[in-house]
């Protein structure tokens, strides 16, 4: 018998048809005998993370009879599509981390249209909130809601070549404020001018257009992109003050900064102490421990200089929340599990050694590991020196609008940085006081325009529902 | 002469015709349409219903699943009054503007070079050149961050050394030139693309008119401008307008560029496209109706533009 339409059509549709078996064949065959669904779904975008809880996920599987699967996925393919399965209605993971910063595009409608479970009561009655460093609630929350449950505390401190600092006669002790800081840096790259004009040692590592150490300083500063409420708040003296600092470390004849970047060039630039100077959040600790060995016993740490004599020495930089989707098939499993992998004190101390990240609950800094010096950062002990800081870590809050509140930050600083190399200081803080005015007003021309943010949106008459 | 192959008799003298019955019809009418039946479903589900969809959702403002609200024109006149559309506007008309004005002669004579004689490097030039397009822009834009990174940049260290200038030149924190890094990015990647379509339509130009040229006495300029140009004019049209398009379109590149330089899209926004302001609204910021709006914008521009340019290039084509 031939097949009427010829050869090549037969083939095709052999071939979609083999391939269509295949493929409903292949999905269960794939799966390991006895394969039972997963009781809870967890997914991450670290990958450290993800193989530290699928370690310890086992004892919790034995002991509450279940199955937990940890899903790492890609940060921003994660973002994504849990934005359009919560959009769409489609199946999310139970339970889901989130990095700092997104919180906000989740929660940009009213409360009860968030996609996750507000667990601020469940915070307050199993006393949590007292157990754990308070400041870093307000990151993950919403007008007084909280979202997920922080994952660190991310303190940040200077990290810095002693051998260099020593050398040039860097006494880190009297680096008490900022101003001090700049005098002693403008001091260090003029010592270090080559033939050609170009400094051997830069005093910080700071990148030109801001960024986030921009937004580190800021904070430090007593300074968010929003208030509690939500509001735009970056337009205001305090901002302008760090702006105008920062705009001279890094432009003019009083530079005392280089950009280093990240990664590899990050790391050659510590290695040739091109600055000798670097913001450390604890993660960072860990991460040039990793990379740059050559280091050990070279590098120290201290906090940061303070805006005025005896303020904050420090900020916050990075972070992971945990949220419980309302999709969530098992609520109390989810939670118990949330406190096995995050809040279980037997776990964070060689967690601690391993990541070098600060966790949140203050009762598990009392364990050993935290006490433990570190030969790479001159017998430092991390975990003292990062938990000393961690209850004056700055507050956070996170709106949608914050991608958008960081851009227009970041061009009031580029506008302001060029101003400052056209005409110095002349006028820099009216040029700067103008530039946050005009750009914090187009976030807030953006968010005016959030009718769900705007009003209670189940009663407003062109709110239809889908 | 007969009708067709069916109407023809068998060797063994049976008339094929004979099996003309409602079934036979149905199959030779049917087939067609069953055989596209399944691009026409992808077609409908990915690309018909999404535009559709994309259309509506221009209109509104969303916020999950269960809420929207009718905004009118409120999401197109909120994008047109926006300074950061305007600069990502033009930002990616510069962009175009060098892509066309850079490239393609540079396509053009990468081409030309390579059609003159039969050498035996050809090929392995040829390969060289379009290799870079293989890679993809991601890539290319994490290389390219690497090699514009000041101090240990090998952009940066290459000029130090030749001219004693540029060691800590911020080619991504300078609004100044984030713009020229991203065309120069664009360039080591789209040249060897646009110079394969160009060699393709060299060697179909028919080297009798180029002889007889020849005979009659024009130099090589002249039988560039007369004959080679008129006779590649139709691939120059589609060079020109699918470069324009992807100019337009233009986001992994700048966006990998500068992202893994701190980061957003440059100091000042100087590296925001049209494609990046809509990534930015409808996902950055969470605002799918305005990301649908800037879209449709994008479309109508790129409609308009391509629309224009192939009635120039046409007619300079038809004049010549």
């Amino acid at each position: 018998m031939r097949f009427p339409y010829g050869p090549a059509p037969l083939v095709i549709l052999i071939l979609a048809i083999v391939t269509g078996i295949g493929l409903a064949v292949w999905v269960p065959l794939s799966r390991p005998p006895g394969y039972k669904a997963p009781d809870l779904v967890l997914a991450t975008f670290v990958s450290e993370q993800a193989e530290v809880y699928r370690a310890a996920i086992a004892r919790f599987d034995e002991e509450n009879h279940c199955t937990v699967q940890v899903e790492l996925v890609d940060q921003k393919a994660l973002q994504s599509r849990l934005q359009s399965a919560l959009q769409v209605g489609a199946d999310v993971p139970d339970m889901v981390e989130l990095m700092y910063g997104t919180i906000g595009v989740f929660t940009k409608g009213p409360l009860e249209d968030v996609g996750f479970i507000d667990l601020t009561k469940r915070i307050k009655e199993t006393g949590l909130s007292d157990q754990l460093v308070a400041n870093r609630l307000s990151k993950w929350s919403s007008r007084g809601h909280v979202f997920a449950l922080p994952h660190d505390v991310h303190p940040v401190m200077l990290v810095y070549r002693r051998d260099l600092a020593e050398q040039l006669g860097i006494d880190v002790n009297k680096l008490t404020t900022w101003d001090e800081f700049s005098r002693v840096g403008r001091e260090v790259v003029k010592k270090s001018l080559r033939p050609d004009g170009i400094p051997g040692h830069y005093m910080i590592d700071l990148p030109t257009d801001g960024n986030d150490a921009l937004i580190l300083l800021l904070l430090q500063h007593g300074v968010t992109l929003f208030d509690a409420n939500g509001h735009v708040a970056f337009d205001n003296e305090a901002t302008l003050d760090v702006v105008c600092w920062y705009v001279q470390q890094v432009e003019g004849p009083g530079r005392i900064s280089f950009p280093c970047g990240e990664g590899q060039n990050f790391d050659k630039a510590m290695i040739d102490g091109l600055c000798l100077f670097y913001f450390c959040p604890d993660w960072r600790s860990n991460q040039i421990q990793q990379e740059v060995p050559s280091l050990a016993g070279k590098l120290a740490l201290m906090p940061l200089p303070a805006w005025e004599p005896g303020g904050i020495p420090t900020s916050t930089w990075g972070g992971c929340g945990l949220a419980f989707t309302k999709q969530c098939r098992n609520f109390d499993l989810a939670w118990k599990l949330a406190m096995y992998l995050y809040y279980d004190p037997a776990q964070l101390g060689p967690r601690f050694a391993d990541t070098h990240i600060l966790p949140p609950l203050k009762a598990a800094w009392g364990r050993p590991e935290f006490d433990q010096p570190s030969p790479f950062y001159s017998n430092i002990s991390l975990g003292k020196a990062y938990s000393a800081l961690a209850p004056l870590v700055p507050k956070e809050h996170d709106t949608a609008y914050n991608t958008l509140a960081n851009a227009k930050l970041s061009e009031a600083f580029s506008y302001t940085s060029i101003y400052y190399k056209q005409h110095g200081n002349s006028g820099l803080r009216e040029y700067a006081r103008s530039e946050l005015k005009r750009c914090a007003d187009r976030v807030r021309l953006a968010m005016s325009r959030n009718v769900f943010l705007n009003s209670d949106s189940e009663q407003l008459p062109e709110a239809s529902s889908k | 002469m007969s009708a067709g192959p069916l109407a023809t008799a068998s060797p063994k003298g049976f008339n094929t015709a004979d099996l003309r019955g409602a079934g036979w019809r149905w199959r030779s009418r049917g087939a067609p349409y069953l055989f596209i039946l399944p691009y026409l479903v992808l077609n409908l589900v990915f690309f018909l219903y999404p535009l559709i969809y994309a259309t509506v959702l221009a209109f509104y403002q969303t916020n999950g699943p269960a809420r929207r609200a009718f905004v009118g024109w409120g999401n197109f006149s909120y994008v047109v009054k926006d300074p950061d559309f305007h600069k990502a506007l033009w930002n990616t008309t510069i962009f175009a503007v060098f892509s066309i004005g850079l490239q393609l002669p540079l396509s053009l004579g990468l081409a030309m070079l390579l059609n003159a004689k039969n050498d035996r490097l050809k090929s392995i030039f040829r390969l060289a050149i379009f290799a870079p397009n293989l890679v993809g822009q991601v890539f290319v834009g994490i290389i390219f961050s690497v090699l514009f990174a000041p101090h240990y940049g090998l952009l940066n260290r290459g000029l130090h050394e030749l001219i004693g200038w540029g060691l800590e030149q911020q080619w991504l924190g300078d609004p100044k030139l984030v713009m020229p890094a991203i065309i120069i990015a664009a360039m080591w990647m789209y040249v060897g693309f646009n110079m394969i379509y160009f060699l393709a339509a060299l060697q179909n130009v028919d080297q009798s008119l180029i002889e007889a040229a020849r005979i009659d006495g024009a130099g090589p300029a002249s039988i560039f401008w007369n004959v080679t140009v008129p006779a590649i004019a139709p691939v120059a049209t589609f060079v020109v307008v699918t470069s324009t398009i992807g100019s337009y379109q233009l986001f992994e590149l700048p966006y990998n560029l500068l992202q893994n330089n701190g980061g957003g899209y440059g100091p000042s926004n100087s590296g925001l496209t049209v494609v990046g302001y809509l990534y930015q609204n409808a996902f950055a910021n969470g605002d799918l109706g305005t990301g649908a709006a800037v879209g449709w914008l994008l479309t109508f521009i790129i409609l308009i533009i391509s629309v224009i340019q192939i009635r120039i290039v046409g007619s300079v084509g038809s004049e010549s």
